[in-house]
């Protein structure tokens, strides 16, 4: 570059003015930030969000309570503890589930791991507290969760395909004996 | 049981050594062994869902595939046994999918449930599935069994089940019980308990321990957590003699279930963790975990005040405890402090806790359980062997291969169900003769090639009339008769009086069927002697151990290989117990307290000089204590109150002593009359070693962390001496350990060296003298009825789901049984005209007990004239019942047996 051009370009504050346009050109164009919490962005269906349990279409709870998440996660923040339906000696259900959100790294092996699609992840993000323990998510707490983000979690598991919109996710995910999963015969 | 390999050729000359190529590889072999045996003694594994090799191969699976030169078809190679020649392939294509075929076949039926299977992680099918690579299975079928929930210990679930036949095998061909079965139902074959019942045995699990798939899955863990969830920690188990290791799985700090090292994984590899034994454990063993986190559990120390015990932190009970204990021994001196400690307890608590009181307490006034009958034995034969240390002369595995076995007052079946396994599989396999002397058909005697079903009490009557027969027909052995010709002498002047014809008087056995056992025992090559409580505990129990000597002496089972004298242990460490000092007259490693130089060994090495003091033991601590003149006295884990009838008066003997101190998990009815009850940890909290009735110390290791704030006894004791001014100071377990391993050279030897016996010192001193004072027969002595009107004999003894009082803690055991009914005779029960649930009122000569009122079970093995009743429990206090007496010469509380009267109960 020649010194005289460049005296000239310092003079004159070229480089601000430049700097300015680009200011003006967007203070009248589309916004690319969200007013965040008063506008909130649209996520996509494979978002790992806060995990929720979920329920079959008849209120009984998915869970078998076979522990494979608890086996697949990496952070070991899941805990399940499992028992025998009463008077139903061939189902097994979680009598007690919980995952430590403090711990979870969202990697959604879980949810990979669940053979009958129990937990899901959902596009709950707001859960800050300011007790740490809230964030110690209890069988209670996960499957308000779930029933509350119900649409997320069906939404994720399908984007993951590991379910599919329009069937059962008995038929699709894992062929279960019938008994196993209401203690009668076909 | 463990490798079929080398001793089971010697003992049973098998065959001659063959030579046979396996994968190109020339292999020796041991003609007629299963070829399945061999390869997996190579390390090959071939899956084999119905093959174990504790028992008779069955070949249902159709999984162990080879490949045999020669044959056409892959041949099952845990079926066919190898042949000089044989060139076996294993690996080859065709066989992997002759396996794959076979497996598919088995999935076909086969839930995958998975997921929620409690074997789901653990499942032979699994992991075969997986090695296999097996995605999509053609014509699934569904059984739709519902699962059979009647047992109380055990689930069936049908569906899983690959009718392997494992569980049926084990049962029947290992633990001779026979209570399973393959039955057709709905076109499936499934597996189920004998006339399709509600399955009722001796509950062992090993059926649930072999089964490859999760077909049987144990009720106090179904569905509770995966495999993979659970720590794993191999330890000691706490209830009998056997030493049985267990594996306990724990979650949080919480026992889920109880393992064995018997598993359909234990069929691979060289098979050295199960060669002793066949690796099983019994129902105690497995379902008796509960009592760990039980709620009973003492948390805090207890203390009286106002009359009550309440919960006090430990600095203050343990503040009040060492002061006491100080101004007492200030006071009285040591001799008003006594202690008494349970063979429960570790050896290094036993060891700390005699330290503890002849030491830092100036006392020898330090007693332990073996007083209630073990001490027979080992006095007995510490003066016949002439050794210190008192074990059984043979292991597990010799008494497998014993050719003659003689069990005389145990019900082994009931009291070391694991150690049991190996008198059956003698009888099974080896085809041993087994002689029961036992008033009660119990199931070992119905399994015996003979039973004498002697009259109560006629034990010593019958040893005699044995050695007076093998002497009298000259079948005693030549060995004995050119080294100890003085000492058969005097058997045969002693014994001068004794003639078969009253021995088959007394006894009630017929001669000839004498003779007949008497030959058996006197003409075997490796004789084994098996003895217990039915001996020690009873009346003469002392004499009886003697008599039983005699008798081992003549048939010569000193002399032999293989051959010995064995007394087994109802607790968990009562060789242990002894072997640390925790009887008065011993000192660790079985040394005399009594004697001048060995206390002096201990002096030096304690540096705390040991005053010449007698030795009192429990009875004599009991009389003391009625007399005021013990101030103070420690019991650790013991329940005399609970354990002892209430002619001893130890309630009585308590309430005098000023400071009563209890250290126990639970608050027993010793501990209700304590002033401080201080909460100790069970065998699962802490670390240490039981020392097994076969002389083995086994590790106890810290399965869970400690519940509430129990503390394991040796730092209650370390702690104590600490605040009281003598430091005992030791940071753990371990450093005891080093102790114990320094003052007894060769205790914690992996491979202890054979009991020596020598038996000269004791047939060359006195024993001329002895001997025929044993053998003069007393009229009426032998008789365990006693004064008219109370014709019956009552009896308290072990029953096979509990231990002690320490099991009826564990919920598990308490499910399986908690009847505390008296058990009849039919014979008995129908001239009372009595029926089940009907009640009974019992009386006896005993003092005070008057009549107590007990429900009733019609028990068929009760020859008439003999009641039992099982002595775990003690509502109603039975035990009151019988008038304690004490031992001669070894001072041992006999109160297992007496003369009752009985009347049928107003309801």
């Amino acid at each position: 570059m020649k010194p005289g051009r460049n005296l000239i370009q310092k003079i004159l504050m070229l480089e601000i003015v430049r700097a300015m346009w680009v200011v003006f050109r967007h203070m009248f164009g589309k916004g690319i930030t969200f007013q965040y919490p008063h506008v909130k962005r649209t996520l996509p269906d494979g978002h790992r969000g806060a995990l929720g349990l979920l329920k079959y279409d008849d209120g009984v709870e998915r869970c078998v309570g076979c522990d494979l998440c608890e086996a697949a996660c990496p952070s070991h923040c899941i805990k399940v503890v499992s028992e025998q339906v009463p008077d139903k000696p061939l189902v097994r259900y979680a009598s007690e589930f919980y995952i430590d959100m403090t711990k979870c790294v969202f990697c959604g092996f879980c949810v990979e791991a669940c053979p009958v699609n129990a937990l899901g992840m959902t596009k709950l993000y707001e859960y800050s507290t300011e007790n740490k323990r809230d964030l110690y998510f209890d069988k209670k707490k996960l499957y308000e969760v779930g029933e509350t983000y119900f649409a997320d979690a069906k939404a994720y598991l399908v984007a993951h395909r590991q379910e599919q919109a329009d069937e059962t996710a008995i038929q699709y995910r894992y062929k279960f004996p019938f008994t196993v999963l209401t203690g009668k015969k076909e | 049981m463990g490798t079929r390999d080398a001793k089971t050729a010697r003992l049973m000359s098998a065959g001659a050594e063959i030579e046979l190529t396996i994968n190109g590889e020339k292999v020796k072999a041991t003609e007629g062994r299963s070829l399945y045996d061999v390869l997996s003694g190579m390390g090959v594994i071939i899956p084999a869902m119905c093959y174990h090799y504790t028992f008779t191969p069955f070949g249902s699976c159709g999984m162990c595939l080879v490949e045999v030169e020669g044959k056409k078809a892959p041949v099952r190679s845990c079926t066919a046994s190898v042949q000089a020649g044989m060139v076996v392939r294993t690996e080859t294509p065709e066989m992997k999918e002759a396996q794959k075929k076979a497996l598919i076949k088995h999935l076909s039926t086969h839930p995958l449930d998975c997921p929620v299977c409690d074997a789901d992680g653990h499942c032979e099918l699994q992991d075969f599935t997986f090695q296999f690579g097996i995605g999509e299975v053609p014509n699934v079928k569904q059984k739709g069994i519902p699962e059979d929930t009647r047992s109380t210990v055990l689930d069936f679930n049908m569906n899983r089940c690959i009718v392997c036949g494992q569980c049926i095998n084990v049962c029947k061909e290992v633990q001779l019980i026979d209570a399973l079965t393959f039955l057709k139902k709905d076109g499936f074959t499934i597996v189920t308990a004998k006339e399709d019942k509600p399955l009722a045995c001796e509950f062992c699990g090993d059926c649930l321990a072999v089964c490859p798939v999760g077909a049987i899955t144990n009720k106090f863990s179904k569905y509770l957590y995966k495999p993979w969830q659970m720590k794993k920690t191999q330890t000691t188990c706490p209830y009998c003699g056997d030493g049985c290791q267990l594996q306990v799985e724990t979650k949080d700090n919480r026992i889920v279930r109880v393992t064995s090292k018997l598993t359909w994984k234990s069929k691979w590899g060289d098979r050295a963790e199960t060669a002793k034994g066949h690796g099983g454990i019994c129902g105690r063993g497995r379902f008796g975990f509960q009592m760990v986190n039980s709620p009973n559990r003492l948390k805090l120390p207890l203390m009286r005040k106002d009359g009550r015990l309440v919960e006090t932190p430990w600095l203050d009970a343990q503040d009040f405890v060492a002061e006491r204990l100080t101004k007492i021994k200030m006071d009285h001196g040591g001799q008003a402090i006594a202690g008494l400690i349970s063979a429960r307890c570790t050896n290094e608590d036993i060891y700390l806790f005699q330290k503890f009181m002849r030491i830092g307490m100036g006392t020898n006034q330090v007693d332990g359980t073996a007083r209630y009958g073990h001490l027979n034995v080992v006095a007995a034969l510490r003066k016949a062997f002439g050794t210190d240390r008192i074990r059984m002369m043979n292991n597990a595995e010799q008494v497998t291969h014993a050719d003659a076995i003689f069990i005389i007052g145990s019900d082994i079946t009931e009291t070391h169900p694991v150690f049991n396994v190996r008198v059956k599989e003698a009888l099974r396999k080896y085809k041993a003769k087994v002689i029961v002397a036992d008033p009660i058909t119990t199931h070992i005697a119905r399994l015996a090639t003979h039973h004498l079903a002697i009259k109560t009490g006629s034990e010593s009557r019958l040893i005699q009339g044995l050695v007076k027969i093998i002497l009298d027909r000259g079948l005693c052995d030549e060995t004995v008769l050119q080294k100890y010709p003085n000492a058969v002498e005097v058997l045969k002047q002693a014994a001068a009086g004794i003639t078969i014809e009253t021995t088959a008087e007394a006894t009630g056995i017929p001669a000839e069927r004498l003779a007949e056992a008497a030959e058996v025992l006197a003409k075997s090559e490796r004789g084994v002697v098996l003895f217990e409580d039915g001996i020690t505990k009873r009346k003469d129990g002392y004499q009886n151990v003697l008599n039983l000597v005699d008798l081992a002496l003549v048939c010569g089972l000193f002399e032999k290989d293989g051959a010995g004298l064995n007394a087994l242990c109802e607790e968990n460490n009562e060789l242990g117990l002894v072997d640390m000092g925790g009887a008065s007259e011993f000192l660790p490693g079985g040394l005399e307290y009594q004697n001048a130089a060995a206390r002096g060994k201990f002096s030096k090495e304690w540096r705390e000089e040991m005053p010449d003091l007698p030795s009192v033991d429990l009875p004599q601590i009991l009389d003391r204590a009625r007399k005021g003149e013990i101030k103070a006295l420690y019991i650790v884990g013991e329940n005399p109150v609970g354990t002892l009838p209430a002619s001893m008066g130890a309630a009585e003997a308590l309430s005098k002593i000023e400071l009563v101190i209890v250290q126990d998990p639970f608050l027993t009815e010793t501990g209700r009359l304590a002033h401080v009850v201080l909460p100790a940890t069970t065998y699962a909290e802490k670390e240490g070693s039981f020392t097994s009735m076969e002389g083995k110390v086994n590790p106890v290791r810290m399965v869970i962390e400690p519940i509430g704030e129990s503390k394991p006894d040796w730092e209650i004791f370390s702690e104590l001496a600490w605040r009281m001014g003598f430091p005992l100071e030791y940071g753990s377990a371990k450093e005891i350990h080093r102790e114990i391993a320094k003052t007894i050279p060769g205790y914690f030897t992996t491979k202890p060296e054979p009991l020596t016996v020598e038996l000269s010192g004791y047939l060359n001193n006195g024993y001329a003298k002895e001997a025929p004072s044993r053998y003069a027969v007393k009229p009426g002595h032998d008789q365990a009825t006693g004064p008219a009107g109370y014709p019956f004999t009552l009896v308290l003894g072990q029953i096979l789901y509990h231990s002690g009082k320490y099991s009826t803690q564990a919920e598990g055991l308490m499910k399986i049984y908690d009847k505390a009914l008296l058990q009849i005779g039919p014979a008995d029960a129908e001239r009372l005209q009595l029926a089940a649930g009907d009640t009974v009122v019992l009386t006896s000569p005993a003092d005070g007990v008057g009549a107590i009122e007990v429900g009733i079970e019609i028990q068929p093995a009760l020859p008439a004239g003999l009641v039992f009743f099982p002595e775990h429990f003690n509502t109603p206090p039975v035990k009151d019942l019988i008038a304690a007496e004490l031992d001669p010469v070894t001072r041992v509380i006999y109160h297992k047996r007496g003369p009752v009267a009985i009347m049928k109960g107003a309801s």
